[in-house]
């Protein structure tokens, strides 16, 4: 036989004998996904679906949406899903309008400092989650470093009461912890826009900021949607930094959910939140992939 | 020639890179200052917060159990994931879209989901919780982090070589122990140390499943619950420098997937 001939008979036997070692390869993480994410989240869907109960309280194992008309019908819930979707969305729109100028000066405008500036955002979102809330719950508060600068500078009087405890002080806080995954995502985003567009929308007439928002935006839309996406899912699941600096008025949703798993003992009720939580996350997720293929430049 | 002007774009980087590092940099600063309730003006500098730290058993645990969190994290992602990312990347299975989707669907949702659908899951096994369970966690949650990265590094990997070695008549065993895995263990290592990293400050998942023990992130939360508590400063000081430790080991490993 030929060596062609005996090279292209050998071929799809290698093929077929190779099926078995992928599936070899895929099984430990495919095992470890299914029993540790997809199982337990289709217990919570089974779990919502029962009445809502509390600790010291017999649940009842017979099906039931009690749980989700109990949450819809709550003037408390709703006032805190409005809350989180206001912080949330308000939040990943202000994070990703703040970082695009400083991911097109890292991608654009430096070229051996471009690692070090990679490096350095890397460096701030692995400095710690907890770490950075609990430091801004100082800097906001009456006597923290942010109002007595503008006291020093004669700006106010008194310290401002609303900068700790409050909606906005959720806000100033989700928000930056957003920033650096922000930065990256549109970092990677703008590697494969090409510099040669915005000058030649500048030769065409179109000014500074004109020519780059006009031509790089619709470029990087993927990972703009992507920069918004992740910022609101992970705006909204957020439920420590309430906690430590929401007070009365700055409650996410995510603070039920929590308390109804831990303090109440209410699984139903907090998988029924979270559920409506995750149903939320899919109408964005669906609202952004239509405002991403509007742009689409292929 | 470009002339290098600062302007109003330069003035606002600057002004986004000082917003961003102040409170980190604020929160070194006061951790050796002796009033450290981070108010100026500045009553003089003292190590004395770092001694009482290292001195609290409470946060020698929580270090020593991130720690182990994190490594067997490490190991078990590493072990579990490599496999099917050399596959994928070097592959052309037809359903490597749906699998890659799959792998990356738990960074899709916040920790919180994460965290409950877990503590539902071993409440219902009437599993205790532990540091078992709260590494079950940190696996699920790197799972994605881990695949994206080795993907992005692997995609470069010269397919010609491995079809070289197997002219030479080597076997997929050798092929794997004297060329994939040697020219891929750099890439390997530099996103086991990504998922350390993660793991080291992740607080979300792991406060709903590690029962009574403490990673150091909950040694920080139970401490913030207090108005001001200037010992934070110092732990908070520390897991800064863990991170960054991690970070700059694995710098060359991680910054050159965006090249």
């Amino acid at each position: 036989m030929s060596l062609a001939a005996s090279l292209a008979a050998e071929a799809p036997a290698r093929g077929r004998r190779r099926r078995p070692y992928a599936l070899l390869a895929l099984l430990p993480v495919g095992a470890v996904i299914c029993l540790g994410f997809v199982v337990p989240l289709a217990m919570l869907v089974v779990q919502s679906f029962h009445a809502p109960h509390g600790f010291g309280l017999l649940p009842s194992s017979a099906f039931s949406v009690s749980s989700y008309t109990q949450v819809l019908s709550s003037s408390v819930y709703r006032t805190l899903a409005l809350n989180t979707l206001e912080i949330a969305g308000f939040g990943t729109l202000l994070t990703t309008v703040m970082t695009f100028p400083v991911a097109y000066f890292i991608r654009f405008r430096l070229k051996r400092a471009q690692n070090l500036a990679l490096l350095l955002t890397l460096v701030l979102l692995f400095a710690g989650y907890i770490v950075k809330v609990y430091t801004w719950r100082v800097i906001l508060g009456n006597y923290g470093v942010l109002n007595s600068i503008l006291t020093s500078l004669g700006v106010i009087h008194h310290p401002l009461g609303i900068l700790l405890f409050s909606k906005l002080a959720v806000f100033i806080v989700v928000t930056y912890l957003s920033l650096p995954v922000a930065i990256l995502i549109l970092v990677g985003a703008l590697q494969n826009a090409d510099p040669a567009l915005v000058e030649s929308a500048r030769d065409l007439g179109a000014g500074g900021v004109r020519a780059v928002v006009s031509v790089l935006v619709p470029v990087a839309m993927p990972g703009i949607v992507a920069s918004l996406a992740y910022g609101f899912v992970a705006i909204a699941g957020d439920y420590v930094t309430p906690q430590l600096v929401g007070g009365p008025s700055g409650q996410m949703i995510g603070v039920s959910v929590y308390d109804q798993f831990v303090n109440v003992g209410n699984p139903p009720g907090g998988s029924a939140l979270t559920l409506l939580m995750l149903l939320v996350f899919v109408v964005v997720y669906g609202l952004l992939r239509l405002l991403e293929r509007r742009f689409d430049t292929r | 020639m470009r002339r290098r002007r600062i302007g109003a774009l330069e003035l606002y980087v600057g002004a986004m890179f000082i917003v961003m590092f102040f409170p980190l940099v604020v929160l070194v600063l006061f951790s050796f200052v002796k009033s450290g309730d981070m108010r100026f003006p500045i009553t003089g500098f003292t190590l004395s917060w770092y001694r009482e730290v290292f001195s609290d058993s409470s946060v020698l645990d929580g270090i020593l159990n991130s720690l182990e969190v994190g490594i067997f994290a490490g190991l078990i992602v590493t072990c579990i994931v490599t496999p099917a990312v050399l596959l994928l990347s070097r592959g052309r299975l037809r359903w490597a879209g749906g699998v890659a989707a799959v792998l990356i669907a738990p960074a899709a949702l916040p920790g919180i989901v994460i965290g409950v659908s877990l503590l539902n899951l071993f409440g219902d096994l009437r599993m205790t919780l532990s540091l078992v369970t709260v590494t079950v966690g940190h696996v699920i949650y790197c799972i994605p982090f881990f695949y994206l990265i080795l993907n992005a590094r692997l995609k470069n990997f010269d397919r010609h070589l491995e079809e070289a070695a197997m002219d030479l008549g080597a076997g997929p065993w050798q092929r794997f122990r004297r060329l994939v895995l040697p020219l891929t263990a750099p890439a390997i290592l530099g996103a086991t140390m990504v998922v350390l990293a993660l793991s080291w400050d992740e607080f979300q998942i792991t406060f709903f499943t590690i029962g009574d023990r403490s990673t150091l992130p909950l040694v920080i939360w139970s401490r913030a619950r207090r108005v001001i508590d200037p010992s934070v400063n110092a732990i908070g000081t520390l897991m800064i420098a863990g991170s960054l430790l991690i970070v700059l080991l694995t710098r060359r490993l991680i910054v050159e997937s965006y090249s």
